[in-house]
């Protein structure tokens, strides 16, 4: 999708930082959820998916079974972490145009 | 008391209660909202909010259209139904909020600004300067929110009425109710769910459609926030309930981990000399067997066995521990060991009958499917589903259109993701511990929130609180119903009216016609409801991931890709539509059901869609027609010299 426009520039353009910003961090963003991805489901799949799973020997973390631990709850802990790290500290503050009589 | 689940009476009235005082604060959210609408352009205001959302606004009003019902009655019931595996199922709400609201957010509204546009369509139709591509946006929102809509309906309905049905106010209400219906003529109106279903289709289709069409979009949101933030006090309020009844989160794993699934059984009773006899739902059966183990069967439905008809339909526990908790948490004459009766058939599951450790490991028990609840392909899938599909809805994108500033995007990602955790996580943990709470419910699991609501704060002696904890799941309709009714009435009176048909309409003659719109269609999908179609969860499903395979990759294509054309973006979403659709009419020919669809490679229609929709709309945009240089430059170029300002 990188593709630049097959646009004749003319001197006085250049790209609009809004787009690039927001292209980039959308880049970055969708790259999180691809290694959400190769995380939870591998993990779980192979953890989790017996056929036959003895009661006994069953391992659990703070009364999560193990699997579910290593695969989803701690991916989580680890997603709402980069959420943070991406809200805050990675995506910028953009000029966006008032529409007008739209706010006061 | 004669079962374990306690009738919902007291706290229904607690119900009924909670769900007019809310009715009224819809309805002054409305009022105010519409008080405050004066003096503002009226069109952007009533369908965008005038893009001034707020933090608190535009997160919990993105967070509570997301989660429809779904999340309270549909979702409660799989993980009672499934187990421990509906952690994976949902896994992808990891990262919903980041991806939903981050991978176009941004620029979305920046494009949207850039035209004036206030709804999707709008924006289709501006970035390529294509009435007709906005028209095929329209359309396809039209199509797929209205059948969506009469699903909701159908499920804000249904919701109401487990909620309300044994308050015995409203069983009064719904006889007179059903006389005066069948007295104006009208009975074949309760013959489709009977006249509890009309009251409450009524009641709840009424309030929606008048606070949403009175109050427009601000109305809409201010409720999302208030539905919001019941859904997550509810959540946490059940959670430490839940985890201390069934003894701590470990043994609830533990006793799940020995668990095997029930079987459902058809029986016949002994006859008995001449006697009628009733066996009301749930209601608990013993059947003897050598040695000191008892075989135990829980009423499905309740029946009256008489000569005419001698067969129940009845679930067997074949759990020892789930056995054994029933027979504790019941005084001894709960249990009847009296009737006797013998089985005829038995269905068992498809997958784990028989095996422990099923509900603590996947693939999780199934019913119907033999490769069980959750194959690793439709646990792929479902990454997709949530996460993916999330981003490409209309009506999520919409709201995305509706920030004020950049700030407000960051800080409502945050907030967001904080929400989702707590509460989607915790319902996993709560209604995993209602297996070991409530043995027994497999076949009414729809029930299990307001049973489970009911039962916690009936062990704290709070029954007034469950009113609060069953108003989770019809806040969530509501939230999801209003934003849909205005999706479509926006698409309609903007869209196809205004910019279409009357560019030069006044003010005063597209109020009138939003209102008008808004109420038509509303009232169209809840006369729709009143004889409702089948697979309500299935139509929602269709529903929404086709519209994420019709509108995600043209969006994305739109916004991020200067060479994208209108013929790319078009076929994009037409190839995206077609290859969904296309798996659920193969669904006809292989199943013999549209809503059973055909799974190419074991994978869910919505990849199937998206793919077909990315790829081939790259195609058509790489071999087709260049874009235009005034679009390009107005959309993705600004000059040099024009030094924006800082944000603020």
């Amino acid at each position: 999708m990188s593709k630049d426009a097959p646009l004749a520039k003319t001197g006085d353009l250049e790209f609009d930082p809004v787009f690039l910003n927001a292209r980039r961090e959308a880049i970055v963003i969708f790259l999180i959820w691809l290694a959400g991805l190769l995380w939870c489901v591998p993990c779980c799949y192979l953890l989790g998916f017996k056929e036959n799973y003895n009661p006994e020997t069953m391992k659990t973390i703070l009364g999560v079974p193990s699997w579910l631990f290593w695969g989803i709850a701690l991916p989580w802990v680890v997603a709402d972490v980069l959420t943070v790290f991406v809200a805050f500290f990675y995506m910028r503050d953009e000029h966006l145009d008032v529409v007008e009589g739209e706010q006061e | 008391m004669n079962v374990p689940i306690p009738p919902l009476g007291a706290s229904s009235n607690a119900a009924l209660l909670t769900f007019t005082v809310y009715t009224l604060a819809v309805l002054g959210i409305a009022w105010l909202s519409s008080y405050l609408r004066r003096g503002k352009k009226f069109v952007s205001e009533y369908f965008l909010g005038s893009r001034s959302l707020g933090v608190w606004a535009f997160a919990l009003t993105f967070a509570a259209t997301s989660a429809s019902g779904g999340s309270f009655t549909g979702f409660p019931s799989k993980i009672y139904s499934h187990g421990w595996i509906l952690g994976l199922w949902i896994g992808s709400y990891i990262v919903v909020p980041i991806c939903a609201m981050g991978l176009l957010g941004k620029r979305l509204n920046h494009v949207a600004r850039k035209s004036g546009a206030i709804t999707v369509p709008d924006v289709i139709r501006d970035r390529f300067e294509s009435p007709q591509f906005g028209l095929l946006a329209v359309l396809l929102i039209v199509f797929f929110m209205s059948f969506n809509l009469v699903a909701q309906f159908k499920a804000g309905s249904l919701i109401l009425r487990t909620l309300l049905e044994d308050s015995v106010l409203f069983d009064q209400t719904s006889v007179w109710f059903g006389n005066a219906v069948g007295a104006l003529g009208l009975a074949n109106l309760t013959q489709f769910q009977g006249p509890e279903y009309l009251l409450c289709l009524i009641a709840f289709g009424i309030a929606v459609i008048i606070y949403t069409t009175y109050g427009g979009f601000h109305a809409v949101v201010w409720t999302d926030v208030m539905q919001g933030l019941v859904m997550v006090v509810g959540v946490l309020i059940m959670l430490p309930l839940a985890i201390n009844q069934s003894g701590g989160l470990e043994n609830a794993t533990r006793e799940m981990a020995k668990m095997t699934p029930p079987v459902p059984v058809r029986a016949a009773i002994a006859p008995e000399e001449g006697a009628e006899l009733t066996l009301s739902g749930g209601t608990w059966l013993a059947l003897p067997e050598t040695g000191d183990v008892e075989r135990l069967f829980r009423v499905h439905t309740t029946a009256t066995i008489d000569d005419s008809s001698r067969e129940v339909e009845l679930l067997e526990l074949t759990a020892a521990g789930d056995i054994q908790r029933v027979l504790e948490h019941n005084p001894a004459d709960a249990v009847r060991r009296d009737v006797s009766f013998t089985i005829v058939e038995s269905s068992p599951y498809a997958y784990g009958d028989g095996k422990q450790g099923v509900y603590v490991s996947g693939p999780g028990p199934s019913l119907k499917e033999a490769s069980g609840f959750l194959p690793l392909s439709l646990a792929v899938s479902f990454f997709f589903m949530w996460a993916i599909s999330g981003a490409g809805q209309p009506s999520s994108m919409v709201r995305l259109m509706a920030f004020r500033d950049t700030p407000t995007l960051r800080r409502a990602i945050f907030t967001v993701a904080i929400y989702y955790s707590l509460i989607y996580f915790p319902l996993v943990i709560i209604f995993c511990c209602a297996r070991v709470v409530l043995p027994g419910m497999d076949l009414e699991s729809d029930r299990i929130m307001p049973a489970m609501a009911v039962h916690l704060t009936d062990t704290i002696n709070a029954g007034w609180l469950a009113g609060i904890l069953v108003a989770a799941p019809f806040a969530a309709v509501m939230s999801t119903v209003d934003s849909f009714l205005l999706m479509i009435s926006s698409a309609i009176v903007r869209d196809v009216y205004q910019r279409n048909l009357n560019p030069k309409a006044t003010e005063a003659s597209i109020k009138k016609l939003s209102y008008l719109v808004t109420l038509v269609v509303g009232s169209a999908a809840m006369c729709g409801a009143i004889n409702p179609p089948q697979f309500l969860q299935d139509i929602i499903v269709y529903t929404g991931s086709g519209l994420a395979a019709c509108f995600l990759a043209p969006m994305i294509y739109a916004l991020y890709w200067p060479r994208s054309t209108q013929f790319g973006c078009m076929a994009s979403m037409l190839f995206g539509f077609g290859a969904h659709l296309s798996m659920y009419v193969a669904g006809i020919f292989q199943n013999n059901s549209f809503f059973s669809p055909y799974q190419l490679l074991n994978l869910d229609p919505i990849l199937i869609g998206l793919f077909a929709s990315f790829v081939f709309g790259w195609i058509a945009t790489v071999l087709g027609p260049q874009p235009d240089e005034q679009l390009v430059q107005k959309y993705f170029y600004r000059s040099k010299t024009q030094d924006a300002p800082a944000a603020s």
